[in-house]
């Protein structure tokens, strides 16, 4: 049996699927130490790269109506095998959790509020999210229109009021870089904000209409990469050169926001934007972690799992990285390997495996 | 049910005990407690080799009490107070300040800072990290260089304004009626630095003495290499650049009248640059035409100039006046060996590939740059007059 009960519509999966990707806009950063100005090409690439994969875990919930990940882990791969990849799965999304929750913490403490013990803000932002994940994914999925909208309007706002200061000739020379650091920079993005969409093979199991999936999968990373490419395009015509030497680049980059020396000091707007849609980014990310982890362990209910686990994802996300400059390093250069085989081979191979095998039986019906 | 109701009400105690206890006090900086700061200055402490920093803090009481100075017995009358310190680095007199203000510097709101001459001459690298990496200073505040020291630049009281680094800043932002010098924020300036051909510059400030007055006059650009003082532009220089760069506003341009008894004096409209970079068998020419647009704003002769004939060598006459202004400028970047056009840049942009071979030996490339300069003036209007004012000779 599947865990979650509750049901999603296409639509929603789309407006999920646009925020979770848009919420890693701030983690672009990570990218534009590397690959300067040539980082619009690099999303780019990426997502070109990540599209197959993505469709192949669209095709894989297709195939596997009503079921989640780790009960498709389970059919596939036998019983054993089945768990230890789940549970692979399931230290990647709590990783991934803690690391998002820091970064919430980050932004704060570097950019809003100085003097606030950093802890707190771990804390306050993992009780939110953890109510959220109490109320289940309907919740979720039918607010996520409302966050998709406000951090667009954030982004196209700040391109518009930013666009008298942009030097176009900042994306010149166009293939610069060489190819290392590009093929560096792909393999963040597509690992970052496209790559981990695999979670969504958690969610899809609960749409009611599978029908369409594909499209609205696609439509939504669509949304998801165009304001990617705002954000990096507006970041690279503003500040030119100077764009990698800044803890964050928006952030700059809206600081020099200057109408009439009216419309001045919009930090707020990103500040608005990036809690919201990071909001949305970890939300999910703890929805699929306690299912996961309930369906490995065949619980009724996931809610027991939620409190104890925040209070996990709090200590981890306070301890595992000293400062900002070991998180930026350990993402850029190991966070992004151990999640290579999650991303890009188990679900095609998934995929492949139960087509051979023709899974999933029809006489031996759902669930394990 | 009542188990429900109760619960509610305990729900309803937490959260408005939250509201109390999570606003929280700790960090709280309350506005009669900040010492808002509109000014800095940075000077070196010679004996010492220390950092001796301005900052000037606005006098709470003055700047509610309105046009009535020296409210509640202030002395001088002075509405701010330049409070100053010495330390080994930026953040460290900043911090040392608060021996002296018994705050923190609140710094947000910033507007200018200025440089002494000897802190500009031993180089800004190791300055400006600070006013960059702070959390509180804005990447559009103002650079300024003083001509002499920082400090008394800041003391010059305006006879307008209340503040004297609001008036510098006045004074910056309207360098678009003359053109003769440009606002550099820190944001420019460091992506000037960056680059490493292209020259950095920031406008120069300095004290003249009227009668028993001070005045501030901000005129010219000092220019930076690598961050190091290497000299100075004058009025007409920062014009030829600001041609070249497509930044010129406004600003006034005089020519001999055709029948070379007067002058007439154009006001720039508007104005418009393309910079071509070529190269062609390892010369470099950059290709440079402008388009101007001006109004005959005043003439000194009695010849009728608003006729079809006379503005046309008007414009031409001005067209080798803008010709003459960019090649000053260009004769001075050579001279200093500093690419202040950033041309450098523009040829990276263009040639990325040969730029590789030719970057280290940028400075003597630079020498031998061309220019090939072709200038479209144009004169659009002559405003209320369409004839000048002297006896009208009647046509037989």
């Amino acid at each position: 049996m599947n865990i979650e009960k509750g049901k999603i519509s296409g639509q929603q999966l789309l407006f999920l699927i646009a925020g979770f990707v848009h919420g890693s806009a701030l983690l672009i950063d990570f990218t534009v130490g590397i690959t300067e100005h040539q980082t619009w090409m690099v999303i780019l690439a990426g997502l070109i790269i990540t599209v197959p994969v993505i469709l192949s875990y669209v095709v894989l919930a297709k195939r596997f109506p009503e079921m989640n990940l780790v009960q498709i882990n389970d059919m596939v791969y036998g019983r054993f095998l089945g768990k230890v990849i789940s549970i692979y799965y399931i230290f990647f999304f709590l990783m991934t959790l803690s690391f998002n929750i820091r970064d919430v913490g980050e932004l704060y403490i570097t950019f809003l509020m100085q003097d606030t013990p950093f802890i707190f803000f771990l804390i306050v932002f993992t009780a939110t999210v953890s109510y959220a994940v109490a109320k289940g994914i309907e919740v979720l999925a039918r607010v996520s229109h409302l966050f998709v909208v406000t951090g667009l309007f954030a982004i196209i706002s700040t391109f518009i009021l930013l666009i008298d200061q942009m030097d176009f000739s900042n994306f010149l020379p166009l293939f610069e870089l060489p190819f290392i650091k590009i093929f560096q920079g792909i393999h963040i993005v597509s690992a970052i904000p496209f790559g981990e969409t695999v979670v969504f093979l958690m969610i899809m199991g609960c749409l009611n209409n599978t029908e369409h999936a594909v499209k609205k999968t696609f439509l939504g990373l669509m949304i998801g990469v165009v304001s990617l490419l705002i954000v990096a395009i507006r970041n690279t015509a503003v500040l030119g050169g100077i764009q990698t030497i800044w803890t964050s680049t928006s952030f700059q980059s809206i600081r020099l926001i200057n109408i009439g020396t009216v419309l001045t000091r919009m930090d707020f707007l990103i500040g608005i934007a990036q809690t919201i849609l990071i909001f949305l980014k970890c939300s999910i990310f703890f929805y699929v972690s306690v299912t996961a982890i309930s369906q490995l362990f065949g619980l009724k209910s996931y809610l027991p799992l939620v409190l104890p686990l925040a209070g996990i994802e709090v200590i981890v996300a306070a301890t595992v990285f000293q400062s900002p400059v070991d998180h930026a390093t350990i993402t850029q250069n190991a966070g992004i390997i151990y999640s290579v085989p999650l991303i890009f081979i188990f679900p095609p191979l998934s995929l492949l495996i139960a087509k051979i095998r023709g899974l999933p039986k029809p006489e031996r019906g759902k669930g394990t | 049910m009542i188990k429900k109701n109760s619960f509610l009400i305990i729900k309803l105690i937490i959260c408005f005990s939250m509201c109390i206890s999570l606003s929280g006090c700790s960090g709280a900086r309350e506005i009669n407690d900040l010492e808002i700061v509109i000014g800095m200055g940075v000077d070196k402490d010679k004996d010492t080799g220390d950092i001796l920093l301005t900052a000037q803090v606005v006098k709470k009481d003055a700047a509610v009490g309105g046009a009535g100075n020296g409210g509640g017995g202030g002395g001088d009358g002075k509405s701010f107070w330049n409070v100053s310190s010495n330390g080994k680095s930026i953040f460290d007199a900043v911090r040392q300040i608060t021996h002296k203000t018994g705050n923190r510097l609140f710094i947000s709101h910033n507007q200018v800072v200025i440089f002494g001459n000897d802190i500009a001459e031993e180089g800004l690298q190791e300055y400006i990290d600070f006013f960059l990496r702070a959390h509180e200073m804005r990447p559009t505040t103002m650079i300024l260089i003083a001509e002499k020291k920082a400090s008394e630049v800041l003391d010059a009281k305006p006879e307008t304004e209340k503040y004297p680094a609001m008036n510098i800043a006045k004074l910056v932002e309207t360098s678009g009626f003359t053109s003769h010098f440009f606002e550099v924020n820190m944001k420019d300036f460091a992506s000037c630095m960056m680059s490493g051909t292209t020259a950095s510059l920031a406008p120069s400030v300095s004290i003249v003495q009227e009668k028993d007055n001070k005045d501030i006059y901000v005129a010219g650009m000092v220019v930076f290499k690598n961050g190091k003082m290497v000299g100075k532009m004058n009025h007409d220089e920062v014009r030829g650049l600001l041609w070249v760069l497509g930044k010129v506003k406004s600003g006034v341009i005089i020519v001999p009248s055709p029948n070379k008894q007067g002058k007439a004096i154009l006001e720039i409209v508007k104005a418009k640059s393309k910079v071509k970079p070529e190269m062609k068998d390892g010369r470099i020419v950059m290709n440079i035409s402008i388009k101007e647009e001006s109004s005959l704003s005043e003439q000194t002769t009695t010849e009728n100039l608003a006729t079809d004939k006379a503005l046309e060598k008007l414009q031409e006459a001005s067209a080798e006046v803008i010709r003459q202004e960019i090649m000053a400028a260009f004769n001075k970047s050579r001279e200093l060996k500093a690419d202040i056009f950033g041309f450098g840049e523009m040829i990276h942009k263009k040639y990325h590939k040969e730029w590789k071979t030719i970057e280290d030996k940028w400075d003597e490339i630079y020498q031998t740059i061309e220019l090939k300069i072709e200038v479209d003036s144009k004169i659009i209007k002559t405003d209320l007059l369409k004839k000048p004012v002297s006896p009208i000779k009647k046509e037989k």
